[in-house]
């Protein structure tokens, strides 16, 4: 049961932002509503007015951004099944399609979206870990332009973004890695939301390919920790170990990048697990993904499957 | 009575309440409206412990449709007290806020928004006080207490005696010895000694405590309510507003489950003073977290120790455990007694020294929950046996069925003789989870036993109405829960009445209507419940033979029913037909009755139980040991029911108790920091999912018939779940040579174990 | 306002508050009490009913996200007397006890038959992630629905 709202549906990014500016606190932006409607009805959020952006023009689509150089371009009002279901996402970024496939259950699937889930800035988001390895900006509008933003500057902490009151998060875009790369998403843990969830992303040259040996040598590799610390992070120390390594030489190079991405992540004790176990799961995850990945590098698909643990 | 086959008992009809559940016509409490019925909310106490100053609903009662506002203060017109132990209870905090959750205000108004409103205008002075969160902290010298003194209930004839030790948190105690078990362990060759934990934990039914409550203007009041025992809460509001028994309806229709929640009087008080308050019919409808706020399962700490002779034999065990009871006593009382009495479990052993305490603790009330105190003790126990098994170097499924109580063997005395062959339900488990074979190498395999007594002495009463088209009506209070029992006791009747399943009709349970049965718990409303309907059919049926055989002029022996009419060699008389000749016109109809009442006998407990429930469970598992988490991948339950009336029902119901029982040994736990419960909704609060299930995961029933139910029958429904946690700590320990202690297995804790035991190595 | 529904395939015309939430207006309105409430926080699948064929939560839905869209709730599954295959199995292997997430189970298993017509016991499980069940330990649940689907065929 929710306290009484107006309810605005600006069909223009200019008319929301103009909306918000002038509503300031009483108004909040609502699309899917799967976390704000549930804030209301526990109270926490008592917005009188809100601010409906899935008639906004572009909000919805996907496609590609080629004033950034082919950048995949997801409006904040595309669903989680959108992304899914998205031909084009499957054909330029399938790892994309295949994590939010997993993201929470089908019915917040059908109605959450990619620019709530990146405004909310929950610390267990799987989309904006994976977001971290493709480059990911976001487009905020606002009464006085446009501007871009790296996620990472974006997402500052918990339910904590660079988003100024009269803005709105307008789309995300996406950086797809070359052809020629593997990845690998594995989320884990025992509750409702994740633990952790670990992106790996390793670009390959002088791959073997399928029947071939394990050739290969990574020339260039992302890893994002996520949903076990206040904000998802890349591991920069873990990428520069890993680049240059031969892929033969992975299962070393694997344990170093774990180390680095376990010394990175700052969690904390709660009912997610304590601080230590948490830790050395990321590393555990580290290794488990880049394994992955590099079983995906030589065109195998590796069945293993950990309790707990989601693989995309 | 010749051997004719049964034709609906033990077939695996579908139930009789399907359709009208998977269209969506079934009808729950909250699905209910009556004409100008008024919403109620509550208003609970953020602390867990605290003076309750002044309680101002001044400003809430003046809101315009806002019915009736009430504070514990307020009710001074009617006993504020209930409780099926000790009337311990207030229907709203009276100076003190004892737990955080409890009800310190409520409100009834035109809808839902303005209660949820006038909740905000309503001024509370809370002075908070040292709450004792844990058994710990509640034992300890000088701790605070939860209660000052509190007066027995006065019920039931098992809790007649209840012994609280004053100046403590200690509300109940109970103990039992044979022989000297102290002596006997001294001077045993092989003793095993551990202490265990198990959480606390709710029963996420998901349909949450609702009530509808109305009285009428002659002071009746009828109430629809989500209850397990109808008959408890007519007693309690009775006492309360000191009306007559005859003049408190309470009427059940489907509940979304229970496990135990829903057993004694709960939300039904608040309702019915917010009712009498408001002048209007109140609705009362919990959310999942105020079920977290009104009744979980009582967490225990167990100490047991057992000695053994070389050649195996069960001589002694010494079990010491403390449960903790919540805030409020509810049936933590006879949940500490009656488990405690299993505490030795399926086995014989002379030598037994049993001390059990009941504490408050000024959390949320613990009450009754599937298993009843037994989980808590066959978790340490059967734990403990394996342990023994390993020092005695004997396979644990041999050393258990060494040591098992013989079927007819005495368990206690003046108490029922095992009824059952506990050695085949352990063979059944044995070959279905493939012991004697090798597991492969990534998996380890466990067992473990149950024992569990049914609470006695207790009643249930049935009526069999035959109408004069021969269709039959059964009036019986069993709440259907999901457990099937509409549909059981409908094919009771149709058995003994030779008609088809269809022409029964299963009354919902109405006080007013259905005669008393004591509770719908305790595994017990097949064999007792059934007995009753049984009894009341038989004697529908002999008042038609009798009819038959007076008007056909044949003997009582050669009548038989069958197909809806009384048979006999040459003619046939059907019902409708019996009833006219007998009544002389169209009309009419005939009533049979059925009264089980064992009565007190001299077993520990005031009375002997109908049946025992004994079952055994084998799990195999996996573990990732790198991050702890543990898969069952086979989970075997074998339980011992004498007949199954219904096998398809009692597969579900098994099914659903052995993933219930994996809640807690994997995944649930409330957790409380600082006063506060942590993970008191479904976000954080884990409860298994789909995919948490057993890929393998195999029901196995023994029927031989010996049960003093209906056809053989003795209950079940609790004996799935109780082997769960010890059978998988079992198997966790052969596979890795770890052993846990506490509930649940999260993936750290078995991490940790592990790790310790590489550092040990 | 008055928006424009088609529930369970009859065109309804139906007064709403922006505020109220679709199960409420479900419920309360049209009095189709098949869905219900129990967690309120998205996680159950209780309260399960189809927008466009999708699975949402009404709990926690807009009713004028319904708006111009048809609605499915349980009580549409069947045609008349004729029991959906769903429905049918749910019945004939006992996938039933207390009753309270099986409407939300039946429509979350019709949104998935109607993408996937061949699903494996692993795409049932990843479908029904979100749909709980305290009662039947979902193993009849899960084969009730791969027996629907396997008639359906």
């Amino acid at each position: 049961m929710l306290r009484p709202f107006t309810l605005h549906r600006p069909e223009t990014a200019e008319e929301a932002c103009a909306l918000l500016a002038g509503l300031g606190e009483d108004a909040a932006v609502y699309a899917g509503g799967t976390e704000l409607l549930l804030l209301m009805k526990l109270g926490l959020l008592r917005p009188r007015h809100l601010v409906d952006v899935k008639r906004v023009r572009g909000f919805g689509e996907i496609g590609l951004a080629p004033e950034h150089g082919a950048r995949l371009r997801l409006g904040a009002a595309v669903t989680h099944r959108a992304v899914e279901q998205s031909v084009l996402i499957k054909a330029r970024c399938p790892l994309v399609s295949s994590v939010a496939r997993h993201v929470a259950n089908v019915r917040v699937r059908n109605v959450g979206t990619v620019g709530g889930n990146l405004a909310f800035a929950d610390p267990h988001s799987d989309l904006a870990t994976l977001f971290l390895t493709l480059d990911a900006t976001v487009e905020l509008v606002s009464p006085r332009g446009r501007r871009e933003l790296p996620l990472g500057e974006f997402v500052r902490g918990p339910w904590e973004t660079s988003r100024a009151p009269d803005e709105v998060l307008g789309s995300v875009a996406l950086t797809p890695w070359p052809a020629d790369t593997a990845a690998a998403y594995v989320k884990f843990g025992a509750h409702e939301r994740p633990t952790l969830a670990v992106a790996t992303a390793l670009r390959l040259d002088g791959l073997a390919g399928a029947g071939g040996g394990v050739g290969g040598r990574i020339v260039d590799a992302r890893v994002a920790v996520g949903c076990v610390g206040p904000t998802p992070i890349r591991v920069a120390q873990a990428e520069a170990r890993l680049r240059g390594a031969a892929l033969a030489d992975l299962e070393d190079v694997a344990r170093a990048a774990s180390e680095s991405a376990a010394g990175g992540v700052d969690p904390a004790d709660d009912l997610y697990g304590s601080a230590d176990y948490k830790r050395e799961m990321v590393a555990v995850f580290v290794r488990r993904a880049l394994r992955i990945a590099a079983a995906r590098a030589r065109g195998a698909e590796p069945a293993a499957r950990f309790p707990y643990a989601v693989v995309a | 009575m010749s051997a004719r086959p049964l034709r609906v008992v033990g077939h695996p009809v579908p139930r009789v309440d399907a359709i009208e559940k998977v269209t969506g016509r079934a009808r729950y409490v909250t699905d209910l409206t009556l004409p100008g019925m008024a919403h109620a909310r509550v208003l609970r106490s953020p602390y867990a412990h605290a003076r309750v100053r002044r309680v101002d609903v001044t400003r809430a009662r003046a809101r315009a449709g806002v019915f009736a506002a009430l504070a514990g203060g307020d009710l001074t017109w009617c006993d504020p007290y209930y409780g099926p132990a000790y009337r311990d209870r207030p229907v709203l905090a009276i100076d003190v806020a004892r737990y955080e959750g409890e009800p310190v205000a409520a409100v009834a108004a035109v809808d839902e928004a303005t209660a949820e409103e006038a909740l905000e205008l309503i001024d509370v002075d809370y002075e908070p006080l040292t709450a004792v969160m844990s058994l710990d902290e509640a034992l300890a010298p000088g701790a605070t207490l939860v209660h000052a003194g509190q007066p027995p209930a006065g019920h039931f004839a098992d809790l007649s005696t209840l012994r609280p030790r004053p100046g403590t948190n200690i509300c109940h105690q109970w103990s039992f010895a044979r022989g000297d078990a102290a002596a006997e362990l001294a001077g045993a060759p092989v003793v095993v000694e551990d202490a265990y934990r198990f959480p606390s934990v709710q029963h996420v039914a998901l349909e949450p405590h609702a009530v509808v409550a109305a009285w009428d203007e002659t002071g009746a009041l009828t109430l629809w309510a989500s209850t397990q025992n109808p008959y408890s809460v007519r007693v309690e509001l009775a006492k309360m507003f000191d009306v007559p028994l005859a003049r408190i309806r309470v009427v059940v229709p489907h509940l979304g489950g229970g496990f135990g929640s829903k057993t004694y009087a709960k939300l039904e008080p608040l309702a019915a003073t917010l009712a009498r308050a408001a002048g209007r019919p109140v609705r009362l409808a919990a959310s999942i977290p105020e079920a977290f706020q009104t009744v979980r399962r009582c967490a225990a700490r167990v100490a047991v120790r057992a000695g053994f002779r070389r050649d195996g034999t069960l001589v002694a065990v010494e079990c010491e455990s403390d449960y903790d009871v919540g805030a409020y006593a509810d049936i933590g009382p006879r949940v500490v007694q009656k488990g405690t009495y299993t505490a030795t479990g399926p086995y014989r052993v002379p030598h037994v020294k049993l001390d059990a305490r009941a504490v408050y603790t000024n959390t949320t009330p613990g009450g009754a929950f599937r298993g009843f105190g037994v989980p808590q003790l066959a978790w340490a126990l059967e734990s403990l046996f394996d342990g023994a098994a390993d020092r005695l170097g004997r396979d644990p499924i041999d050393l258990r069925r060494q040591n098992f109580l013989a079927h007819g063997e005495e368990f206690a005395p003046g108490d029922t003789p095992i009824d059952g062959k506990l050695e085949e339900s352990l063979g059944r488990a044995a070959e279905a989870i493939g012991w004697t074979q090798m597991p492969a190498a990534d998996r380890g395999r466990g067992v473990a036993a149950m024992l569990k007594a049914s609470v006695a002495p207790s009643v249930s009463e049935a009526i069999v109405r035959l109408h004069a088209d021969g269709s039959v009506s059964v009036l019986a209070s069993a709440v259907e829960m999901g457990q099937g029992t509409r549909t059981v006791l409908a094919q009771i009747a149709a058995e003994v009445l030779g008609v088809p399943l269809a022409q029964v009709t299963v009354v919902q349970p109405d006080t007013a209507v259905t005669p008393y049965d004591q509770t719908t718990s305790s595994s017990r409303s097949t064999a007792m419940t059934g007995r009753a309907v049984q009894v009341a059919a038989e004697d529908v049926r002999d008042q038609l033979l009798a009819i038959a055989a007076q008007s056909l002029g044949v003997a009582l022996r050669e009548l038989a029913l069958a197909d809806g009419a009384v048979v006999a060699p040459s003619r046939r008389l059907t019902y409708a037909e019996a009833l006219a000749l007998k009544f002389g016109m169209s009309g009419g109809e005939l009533i049979g009755r059925g009264v089980i009442a064992p009565g007190r006998t001299a077993a520990p407990l005031g009375g002997s139980t109908p049946f025992w429930e004994m079952a055994v469970g084998a799990a195999e598992v996996s573990v990732d040991e790198e991050t702890g988490a543990l898969r069952v991948e086979r989970y075997v339950s074998v339980a011992d029911v004498g007949r199954a009336i219904n096998p398809l029902l009692l597969e579900g119901q098994d099914e659903g108790g052995v993933v219930q029982g994996l809640g807690h040994t994997l995944l649930e736990e409330m957790l409380y920091a600082d006063g506060h419960l942590l993970n008191g909704t479904l976000l954080v609060y884990r409860v298994p999912r789909a995919d948490d299930a057993p890929g393998d995961l195999e029901c196995h029933f023994v029927e031989n018939a010996d049960g003093s139910g209906p056809f053989g029958a003795k209950g079940a429904g609790e004996g799935s779940l109780i082997p769960v946690s010890p059978a998988v700590a079992n198997a966790l320990a052969r596979l890795t040579g770890v052993r846990l202690r506490e509930l649940p297995l999260t993936p750290e804790r078995v991490w940790r174990a592990l790790r310790s035991r590489s550092a040990r190595a | 306002m008055t928006i424009h529904v088609v529930v369970n395939g009859r065109p309804r015309d139906l007064e709403v508050v922006p505020h109220a939430l679709l199960l409420d207006v479900l419920r309360d309105a049209l009095d189709l009490k098949g869905a219900k409430r129990s967690c309120d926080t998205q996680v159950c699948g209780a309260c399960t009913v189809l927008v466009d064929g999708l699975a949402v939560s009404a709990c926690t839905y807009l009713a004028v996200e319904a708006a111009g869209r048809s609605v499915l709730t349980v009580e549409g599954l069947a045609e008349g007397d004729s029991l959906h295959p769903l429905q049918r199995a749910f019945v004939e292997t006992g996938a039933v006890q207390c009753g309270f997430c099986t409407s939300g189970m039946l429509l979350t298993a019709r949104a998935m038959l109607a993408e996937n017509t061949k699903p494996t016991r692993d795409d049932v499980l990843h479908y029904l992630r979100g749909s709980l069940c305290r009662c039947t330990g979902y193993r009849k649940i899960v084969d009730a629905v791969l027996a629907a689907a396997e008639a359906a065929r």
